[in-house]
């Protein structure tokens, strides 16, 4: 009698709930873990006023094969934070280019209003690099879909 | 007595069940509302430097991109041009390259034309569906 008690109460002791004390470390863990993980670029926008286009695609490439050259409507070039003579285009992308394994995408962020002779200039510095492969950074532009088929 | 029991009831714990809730909580907020760069815009790829090809006049629509976003489109070998807006191309080069597949799009934009107008230019040939397209400067007469 005494015997089969014991064996009763010996079971009903495990819980049969899943143990939810270590959720909250889990979850911070998970947090704390993405916060560190997290990479920012931490070069700055230049303000320029983007041009849109309706056929704007995204650019599925890792951050780090994509290069920012910004073109500011008096024809200033930025790249990394740097203020670039238009003649020294070629020769700091040139490095890069080849760097990258010749995967390196130019994403030209150039200001809706430059006039057309600076982009014009930035292509051919581009050429010499050897860095072909070209975004002209746009805004998706919002139109009717029925005006785009 | 019954009052000591009453105060022996409350816990003196901070209740920490609701603690995985506020994390998650947390972390949801934090992967909703980091926004990633944003990389879009048009693809081109430009020619090697020393890349010269020479092509049939027959094969290339002029887009000549005037300062005030005007285009000006003259077919290959003849000599009409036709004014119109960059919206207006799309159909166009539909139009034309059903009957010319090797049809190439020549754009042309003037020095002094706002970059928006080349883009726009671009993004209607890009609609269409164009791939064999030219970017070059506009050689003032």
């Amino acid at each position: 009698m005494g015997l089969k008690d014991g064996g009763f109460e010996r079971k009903s002791k495990a819980s049969d709930e899943i143990p939810s004390s270590s959720m909250a470390d889990i979850a911070f863990l998970l947090l704390i873990f993405f916060m560190v993980t997290t990479v920012f670029r931490n070069e700055r926008e230049r303000p320029i006023d983007w041009p849109s286009a309706a056929a704007t695609e995204q650019i599925d490439e890792k951050r780090d094969n994509i290069l920012y050259v910004w073109l500011e409507r008096n024809g200033d070039i930025y790249i990394n934070d740097r203020l670039v003579p238009m003649d020294d285009v070629a020769a700091i992308v040139g490095p890069v280019w080849l760097e990258s394994g010749q995967r390196l995408i130019i994403s030209l962020r150039a200001d809706s209003q430059v006039p057309y002779r600076f982009v014009d200039l930035v292509q051919e510095q581009l050429k010499r690099s050897g860095a072909v492969y070209v975004v002209f950074a746009t805004d998706l532009e919002r139109r009717m879909t029925a005006e785009r088929r | 007595m019954a009052i000591m029991n009453k105060k022996s009831k409350v816990s003196d714990e901070i209740p920490s069940s609701s603690m995985a809730d506020i994390a998650f909580l947390l972390l949801i907020f934090f992967l909703v509302t980091t926004v990633f760069p944003r990389d879009s815009g048009l693809r081109v790829v430009l020619p090697e430097e020393a890349e010269e090809v020479e092509v049939s006049q027959r094969n290339v629509l002029h887009l000549q991109i005037q300062p005030n976003g005007v285009v000006v489109v003259r077919y290959g070998d003849s000599e009409d041009e036709q004014q119109m807006t960059p919206s207006a191309i799309e159909a166009i080069w539909r139009s034309e390259v059903a009957q010319n597949p090797n049809l190439i799009a020549a754009v042309k934009t003037h020095p002094d034309a706002a970059h928006q107008h080349m883009i726009a230019v671009l993004d209607a040939l890009q609609l269409a569906g164009a791939e064999r397209i030219s970017l070059q400067l506009l050689e003032e007469t």
